[in-house]
């Protein structure tokens, strides 16, 4: 008895966990889209919500679904308040990217993982801004979606820590069980 | 240390992803489409943040007034020479405006012009700001609850910011001029010589000075020329101030704005809708006024030499003259009216 309750604990929490990454997606979303900037509106906020697309695509496709990217992309483009499916398009296209040249991305360290994630990111913007210069039918300025980038890429780093370490938390212990 | 992250199975799952591809392009064109179903979305998810960003707003604003003040530090003493120089220049202006108001409102009345529609205006907060690379955006604590509407314009102390795109009950989002999907049609008043004013429109491309298309590739600009809404389309009323001519670096003209959307904390939004030109009394019309009566006017002489043409019916042929009495008699007085003003204009 104490057993069968000891499994089904154990499901949840694997339920709970694999669900972490496309939690933490939504949320990274949310918080970046919070219409207060420190900069008086001058700097565009970052993409935080790509960092764990990136991250778990790498290190756990199979929690961070296509679906997921989806998912998470549809929340950046309602709370960002510009065209509807931009970044829900760009996400999934990225997260192809990355899911293809898996192995390229993954073996990267250091500095080469920055650059790693910077190409990634750089992909992404520009499927946006190229959608949206699409849709338009005329392409819109270049500067704003390269501030975007860079500010994306000067938050990598810490916003990759922190997910790291919710992985090793939350859904790493669980790796060998699913 | 290379390759540290403990690398799990590949997803394997292709059709999902064929699947996931499709439904985001699905969503791009539905977005394209029907973008209402987005901002439904958006505002819903502001209007629940309100709370929220009001609390945040209070340090976030002081933080920047810090920021803004470290560099002002080394400058306040030429800032303070030069405003009260602006302050004596201003106090001048001043009293031209207030005796050129007056003589305008006398010559309103003595050539019993049409006054100026009455602007009622809804005063509200900046809560918050983004500048994305795809929208420049303001959120306003007033929404429907409070009559702000979409397309009205908001304004500050110095000049026009934008215009309310999305209302939410208690939020809404505004579009800045210098937005990439802006677009308004200004007025543009000569600042030399007597030059009349030039219609255009200005559009703005994430700079912060938005570019003006010329409707009339003939007219020319001077730098310092005052741009003000042309209220063409009725949807802004017209005059209201929103920045000067300077040359842009491309060749064209630009316009630099008045109001400062990133410092500006308090805004109006002017609920403004134009009145329906009122139709002249019947006794009004040039024709009942120079005591020519629908029923006097003899028939043109077309209709009177018009002949059925051979197959056509009956009904096709002129109308007897009881029925030609009040429709066509109307028409006629339209045709003198139009005529009345044309003499009077030459």
């Amino acid at each position: 008895m104490a057993l069968e309750r000891g499994a089904s604990q154990g499901t949840a929490l694997r339920i709970v966990a694999a669900l972490v990454p496309l939690f933490c997606g939504l949320v990274f979303a949310f918080v970046a889209n919070i219409p207060v900037s420190l900069a008086s509106g001058q700097v565009p906020p970052p993409l935080l919500a790509l960092v764990p697309v990136y991250f778990w695509c790498l290190v756990r496709p199979d929690l961070m679904s296509p679906a997921a990217a989806f998912a998470i992309g549809l929340m950046e483009d309602v709370l960002s308040g510009g065209p509807p499916g931009i970044w829900t398009l760009s996400f999934v296209l990225t997260y192809v990217l990355v899911a293809r040249q898996r192995d390229s991305f993954a073996s990267l360290s250091g500095l080469a993982a920055v650059v790693g994630f910077t190409s990634a990111a750089a992909f992404c913007c520009f499927i946006a801004w190229l959608t949206v210069g699409v849709l338009n039918w005329h392409l819109p300025p270049l500067s704003p979606i390269v501030g975007e980038l860079v500010m994306t890429v000067l938050f990598y780093a810490p916003t990759a820590m922190l997910v790291g370490w919710l992985h090793h938390r939350l859904v790493g212990p669980l790796r060998s069980e699913i | 240390m290379p390759n540290a992250w403990k690398i799990a199975r590949k997803s394997n799952a292709q059709l999902p992803l064929v699947i996931v591809i499709a439904l985001a392009v699905v969503l791009v064109l539905l977005g394209k489409a029907q973008s209402g179903l987005f901002d439904q979305a958006r505002v819903k998810v502001t209007d629940w943040l309100a709370p929220g960003l009001e609390l945040v707003r209070a340090p976030v604003q002081g933080f920047d007034r810090w920021m803004g003040s470290i560099g002002e530090i080394f400058t306040v003493y030429e800032e303070n020479l030069r405003l009260k120089e602006e302050n004596a220049r201003l106090r001048q202006w001043r009293n031209v405006a207030i005796v050129m108001q007056n003589r305008v409102g006398r010559y309103q009345n003595l050539l019993h012009a049409v006054p100026d529609p009455k602007l009622n205006a809804v005063l509200a907060r900046v809560i918050g700001r983004a500048s994305r690379p795809f929208l420049q955006t303001l959120i306003l604590d007033a929404g429907t609850a409070h009559n702000a509407n979409p397309g009205e314009a908001v304004v500050d102390a110095r000049g026009m910011i934008g215009r309310v795109y999305l209302a939410g009950k208690r939020t809404s989002w505004v579009i800045l001029l210098t937005d990439p999907n802006s677009r308004i049609p200004v007025t543009v008043a000569a600042s030399v010589g007597d030059g009349g004013a030039v219609q255009a429109i200005m559009s703005g491309d994430n700079s912060p000075l938005p570019m003006l298309d010329l409707v009339s590739h003939t007219a020319t600009l001077h730098a310092g020329d005052q741009v003000v809404s042309s209220g063409d389309g009725g949807l802004l009323p017209y005059g209201l101030p929103i920045g000067t001519v300077v040359p842009g670096n491309d060749g064209g003209w630009r316009v630099s704005l008045l109001a400062d959307a990133a410092s500006t904390q308090d805004v109006e939004i002017l609920n403004y809708s134009e009145p329906p030109e009122p139709l002249p009394a019947e006794a009004e019309l040039p024709a009942e006024a120079a005591g020519i009566h629908p029923g006097t006017v003899p028939p043109p002489p077309s209709a009177q030499k018009k002949v059925p043409a051979a197959g056509k019916p009956a009904a096709a042929a002129p109308a007897p003259p009881h029925a030609e009495a009040s429709p066509p008699a109307s028409a006629a007085q339209r045709a003198m009216a139009s005529a009345a003003r044309a003499d009077g204009t030459e």
